[in-house]
Parts: structure tokens; C-alpha cells; sequence
């Protein structure tokens, strides 16, 4: 039986728009719609580069439509929920009045036997415009543009940033070797495979040698110590991004297990202040208890599962000046 | 010009290796996927990975929204000890342009290309959409789908083609899958009951979109002498070319692929010679065409200016199966599987990304090396 790990990850950029698309997003602002002249052509949206030489245009803007004609369109019956609309809508390529090429966008056309090529569409405006492409809502038929609810006005100054958000969600197997050793770690067991062709031992669910690239099943198994020594570590000052908790400055340390040449690097410690911690110091391993493993995650998370981290075992430190360079 | 797109030394393809290709690869990793491809390819030649001159390999971490997948990917190959590797983020195709590059160069004679994908692990429709222009047209979230469906509406109003046409495309791809074991997508149907399908994203019936499909391959391309001691019938790159239009969509003529059109003659299989300025295909018995949708088949033959007398994507083409990252480098390795084999002396093998064919590689395979055949 698979087990499936699920994950969201999410894209919360912010985007400088500089002199071209910003002076698009600005007018947008203002239910005004530019293009930017490319020799008799008037390319909108506005390119910052000619699309077929790569010279870069000068900044002449030119205002258009705001109506336009649908030139080629294609009906999205059952829309996702980051569509621009939530029914049933067309997306279109629209030549705006004025325009030489024909700009992106949805049409409300109600159903798909009144879209038509040639077909007239005018933009249906949000009320509150920031200076994004969907300050348009989309474009709706007839000739007479539209504002959503009350209208705030054009922005007081020049559109120079645009946020884009984008969130993608997965849902992938887990191996086999990893969930074998999740399971063992809930027994206090740090689970190793043992290549059977150079005889390296990897910690981690790893379900093959990385350097042979043989398989590694269940008959490499074998049992690792949870004693071991500090050989390097990192003091990280956290920042705030979308998604970091640590909000004091933490230590991630490699830990070389007794007897073996297996590192385990990036470990939390435990119980032990970030400027305290010593290359030579002897830790030994720290286990969720049953009540912590509701998420199926340890401190270190993954095929480390119950596995939180390193606590110092009060022996003496090892001087061996060559730990140093151990981190694989 | 001609010498930068023929290469300064002969490389062949000598081996070429691919995965099954299926729907959802419900319990391997990209690691596990490609491990069994990569031991494939090297044992057709004889060699280990210590052998090789240069790695290279093409994938996507938005697949599988894991950072640095490619890298954790090697342990497929053996990354120890240490050795001269890249990776782009795109189609294995362009990671073998790189290999080919380098081979240029007289110090290796070996190289190893991979490329693996696995599209089941997200909404693949979403994935994609994150490589549009992220100012003008990503917030309004067109999928893969839409857009191909708004050129496929352009193309059916110049009048050139029909959504029969498209459905004859799906209905000869999925019989000439019927001969390839990896396929995913085959079967004995007629255009007329394809015609039957409904429509996902009008104009595109069910049959002319791609499959979501999990895949990897893996090939083996050497140089000069090396290629001819590997393999009985190495496959010569005569050529190779790739170009790319501009993002902004409104500003290209989707109906046509003058990059297409463009890498072809840098390649040598295309020439525009008659005044009429209409691209004729020369010199061509097989082309593998990396069309994920029906009707932009019909877009590349008319770029590449292919007649009746040249066999279409005899492997299904990306209508049997689309591993994305994987199916340009597949279109190479059929390709130069047909002149291995002995089925072709020569052949074209192209490769596409970027929304509507926006990207476009002709690589022009022989039985022969081009040139004076210098090895």
C-alpha cells in the first residue's frame, strides 16, 4: 500500500515591472489601455524589445481601444479557480482598436455559440484597479466598457511593482526504503543500507547506492548506532520568508555515528544553546515520544521520522582536529 | 554558419534507451524511474559511466516541486568520483545540443544524456503555466490546453486544415503505436471515430491532446572513431539547429513555425529555393516530430516541408506518449533507432517547448557521417 506525501508550495513573488509594462500597469489604472509603436506597428500589450530583431524600443506609447474584435478564441467549459471568471468563458486573442497585434484575455461570452470571429468585446473593469492585467476583469460583448462596483480611481503614483501569486499542489508516492525506515525509527531504530558492491552504508531511506547506482532493498538492512560526534556545524540567524518559523538563530549540525562512516548532516540539537555547540561533542540521538508522531514527522522530518535530533550524552569531547572536514 | 550547425568533428547517436511510459508511476521515484533506463543504455554498448566524457540531462523541479531534483537524480548514474556534468532545465533534446557541443571538442570522444519527468505528481495544466510571461498573461492562468486550442482555431480559420485532419493525425499515431512497447496511448481507430470524441477545449477533441505520461530515457552519443568501434550502424548527426520566438503571443503567427522553418535549414534538411518561398524537406526518410497536439503536427510538416514519401513519427510520436522533458529526447532516440536499425538512412528528429511551439530543435540524423566524413 503507497503511501502518498502531499505538499502545497506556493510562489509569492513580487515583480518590478520597469518603464514599459509599468507605464502599461499605470495606464491600466487609469481604464486606459497602451501600446508602443514598433515602426508602423502598434504591438500591445507594450514589449520593452522588437520581437523579431531584439532592438529595444523607444518608450512611445500609444493608446488604444479600449474595444476591440476577437480574432481567435477558444471556450473553457469547466474554468479552474484561478481563472479569471468561475462560469464557462472564452479565452481570446482581441486586436484592440488601434492595435497591429492582438492581446490575450477572457471574454464573458455566456455560451459558446455567440462567439464568433469579428466579434466586438469592450473591458469590463474591476472597481479597484492596482495596475495588474486583471485590473480588466474580462472583456464582455458590445462596444461600451463597464466598471465593477464603485470605481476608486486611477493610482495617485506610477505602478512600479506587481505581486504574483502561484501555489502548486503535489502529491507524491513514498518509497518503499524511506517508509521501512520511518517505521524503524519508531521503534528508537536508525535504519542504514549497506551497498552489497563497495559496502557504504547511507542513512536515510536512500534506496540505492549513489555511487554505484545499485538497488539497495530490504536485504541491505542493517542497524546503525545513535551515538555519535559533532564533526561541523552552522549558526543560521533566520530571515523572514513565507514558511520559516525560527525566529532565533539555530544550529545545524553533522553528526558521525560511532564505528561507522555514515554523516548525518543538517540534525537539529537539543537542549544545547547555538553557542555552545563544539566540533568533538559527543550527542546521542532524541526520539519523538508516541504523542508527537501524530504528523509522521520528526524534527528532521522525512524518512527520518521519530528522529528530532542530537542532545549532548555527557562524555568527554573527541580531539581530533581532522572531524572538521568530515561532513559526508 | 553551415559548419557551426554541422559540428567540426562527426558525433553519432550509439545507443538509446527509454523507460515504459505510463500514466502515473505509482511507487518509483525520478531516481528509481531512470536507474533501470541508465544501466539499459550502457549495457547496449558495453561501457560503465566511469567511460564517459560528459553528463548531461534535462528535467523540471516544478514536476515534482522538489528543489535540485536533478541533482539528487545522479545517484541514477553513480556521481562518485567526480565528473563533468551539466544539466539544463529544459527537454532532454536541448541537454543533448549541449553534449553535442561539447563533443566539438577533441578531448572526449563519450557522453551520456538522460532526461526523466514524472507529470502525474501535480496539476501539470498549472506546472506549465508557471513558464508563460509572468506579467501579461500567467495571472490570467491560460492552461497548456487553452493555448493550443486557440492556435488550433487559428489554424482551422486560415483554411488549410480541419479538425478531421487532426483526428486523421490521432487515428495514424495510435495504430503506429500499436509497434512501440513504451507507448501509452494506442489502438485501431479510424479519424471518423475519433470524430466521436468530445471536445475538451474546442477545437480540441480528446484525441489530439497528449497523454500525462511519467517517463524516462537516457542516450549515448560518441564522436569520430569512437562511434563506429560502439555501434554497427551509428546515427550520424549531420546537423543541429534550435531557435526560439518571442513570448508575447499576440506577436506571432500561430499557424506557422518560422523557427521551426529556420532550424530545419541550419540543419540541412530544409531549403527554401524556388522563390516561392515554401520550405521543401530534403533528404529525409523518417521524421520523429515532437507534436504534443494533433494539429501542430501538421504546423512542423508544413515548416519542415514534408511530403507524402517521408513516414511521420512511425514511433506514435507525442500523441502516444508526452513525458515532459522526455519526449524530444525520445523524438531523437526513435530517430536515430530507425538508421541503427536499418529502416532509414536518414532522418529528422525535432523537439519543442515553451507554450504553441514557441522553442524548436531540428537535429538531422544519417548513416552517414556529413561532410568529408573526418572522424
Amino acid at each position: 500500500m503507497t503511501r502518498f506525501a502531499e505538499s502545497t508550495i506556493t510562489f509569492p513573488y513580487k515583480r518590478s515591472l520597469g518603464p514599459v509594462v509599468g507605464a502599461f500597469m499605470t495606464a491600466l489604472t487609469d481604464k486606459r489601455i497602451l501600446g508602443i509603436r514598433n515602426g508602423k506597428d502598434i504591438l500591445v500589450p507594450p514589449m520593452e524589445w522588437d520581437p523579431t530583431t531584439g532592438a529595444e524600443l523607444a518608450p512611445d506609447f500609444v493608446e488604444v481601444g479600449p474595444v476591440g474584435t476577437v480574432e481567435s478564441w477558444t471556450w473553457v467549459p469547466t474554468p479552474s479557480v484561478q481563472h479569471p471568471l468561475q462560469h464557462a468563458f472564452a479565452f481570446a486573442l482581441i486586436r484592440l482598436d488601434g492595435a497591429t497585434t492582438p492581446l490575450l484575455h477572457a471574454v464573458d461570452g455566456g455560451s459558446s455559440e455567440r462567439m464568433v470571429e469579428g466579434l466586438r468585446v469592450a473591458p469590463r473593469w474591476r472597481g479597484t484597479r492596482v495596475g495588474r492585467i486583471d485590473d480588466i476583469i474580462c472583456f464582455v460583448m458590445g462596444e461600451v466598457p463597464e466598471t465593477d462596483g464603485g470605481d476608486t480611481g486611477a493610482a495617485q503614483e506610477p505602478v512600479q511593482r506587481m505581486d504574483y501569486h502561484a501555489s502548486i499542489t503535489y502529491r507524491n508516492p513514498v518509497p518503499a526504503a524511506t517508509d521501512r525506515a520511518v517505521v524503524a525509527s519508531r521503534n528508537r531504530r536508525l535504519l542504514g543500507l549497506r551497498c552489497p558492491r563497495c559496502e557504504r552504508v547511507y542513512a536515510g531511506g536512500k534506496g540505492y547506492c549513489p555511487v554505484d547506482a545499485v538497488e539497495l532493498g530490504p536485504e541491505c538492512e542493517v542497524d546503525l548506532p545513535t551515538v555519535g560526534t559533532i564533526t561541523n556545524f552552522a549558526i543560521v540567524t533566520p530571515v523572514s520568508y513565507p514558511g520559516q518559523t525560527e525566529t532565533e538563530p539555530f544550529v545545524r549540525a553533522f553528526v558521525l555515528l560511532d564505528g561507522t562512516d555514515v554523516v548525518i548532516g543538517y540534525s537539529p540539537v537539543i537542549e544545547l544553546p547555538a553557542d555552545e555547540v563544539r566540533v568533538g561533542q559527543r550527542v546521542a540521538a532524541v526520539w519523538a515520544s508516541p504523542a508527537e508522531e501524530h504528523d509522521q514527522e520528526g524534527g528532521m522530518g522525512g524518512a527520518w521520522g521519530s528522529l528530532l535530533g542530537w542532545m549532548p550524552n555527557g562524555e568527554p569531547d573527541i580531539d581530533d582536529p581532522d572531524l572538521v572536514n568530515r561532513i559526508f | 554558419m553551415a559548419a557551426a550547425s554541422g559540428g567540426r568533428r562527426p558525433v553519432a547517436v550509439v545507443s538509446f534507451a527509454q523507460s515504459d511510459m505510463v500514466r502515473r508511476e505509482e511507487l518509483r521515484n525520478d531516481v528509481e524511474v531512470l536507474q533501470p533506463v541508465i544501466v539499459d543504455v550502457f549495457e547496449k554498448v558495453g561501457l560503465t559511466k566511469d567511460e564517459m566524457g560528459f553528463v548531461c540531462s534535462g528535467s523540471c523541479d516544478y514536476l515534482v516541486g522538489a528543489p535540485f531534483s536533478f541533482v539528487s537524480a545522479l545517484d541514477a548514474v553513480g556521481a562518485w568520483p567526480p565528473m563533468r556534468e551539466s544539466h539544463v532545465e529544459m527537454d532532454g533534446a536541448f541537454a543533448l545540443y549541449e553534449a553535442w557541443t561539447q563533443l566539438q571538442e577533441d578531448d572526449i570522444d563519450t557522453a551520456l544524456v538522460f532526461s526523466f519527468g514524472r507529470s502525474s505528481m501535480s496539476e501539470l495544466g498549472r506546472v506549465l503555466t508557471l513558464q508563460l510571461d509572468p506579467y501579461y498573461v500567467a495571472p490570467l492562468w491560460p492552461d497548456p490546453v487553452a493555448l493550443a486550442a486557440l492556435q488550433a482555431r487559428a489554424l482551422i480559420d486560415s483554411g488549410r486544415y480541419t479538425e478531421a485532419d487532426f483526428a486523421a493525425v490521432a487515428a495514424r499515431s495510435r495504430r503506429d503505436a500499436l509497434n512501440n512497447p513504451h507507448a501509452q496511448v494506442k489502438g485501431e481507430q479510424t479519424a471518423e471515430e475519433l470524430m466521436g470524441d468530445d471536445y475538451v477545449v474546442a477545437p480540441l477533441r480528446r484525441h489530439a491532446l497528449p497523454p500525462i505520461t511519467d517517463g524516462a530515457t537516457a542516450i549515448i552519443l560518441a564522436a569520430g572513431d569512437r562511434a563506429a568501434e560502439l555501434c554497427e550502424r551509428p546515427a550520424w548527426i549531420t546537423g543541429m539547429d534550435h531557435r526560439i520566438e518571442t513570448h508575447s503571443l499576440g506577436a506571432r503567427d500561430l499557424t506557422t513555425s518560422p523557427t521551426t522553418r529556420r532550424a530545419g535549414e541550419a540543419a540541412g534538411v530544409v531549403e527554401v529555393g524556388d522563390g516561392s518561398g515554401a520550405p521543401v524537406g530534403v533528404g529525409v526518410d523518417v521524421a520523429e516530430l515532437h507534436a504534443p497536439f494533433a494539429h501542430q503536427e501538421l504546423i512542423l510538416r508544413d515548416a519542415l516541408g514534408l511530403g507524402e514519401a517521408v513516414a511521420v513519427n512511425p514511433s506514435g510520436g507525442a500523441l502516444a506518449a508526452n513525458g515532459v522533458m522526455v519526449a524530444g529526447l525520445v523524438r531523437i532516440g526513435e530517430a536515430a533507432s530507425r538508421i541503427m536499425d536499418g529502416t532509414a538512412q536518414s532522418a529528422l528528429a525535432h523537439a519543442t517547448s515553451g507554450p504553441c511551439l514557441q522553442q524548436n530543435l531540428v537535429c538531422a540524423l544519417a548513416a552517414e557521417p556529413a561532410g568529408d566524413g573526418r572522424r
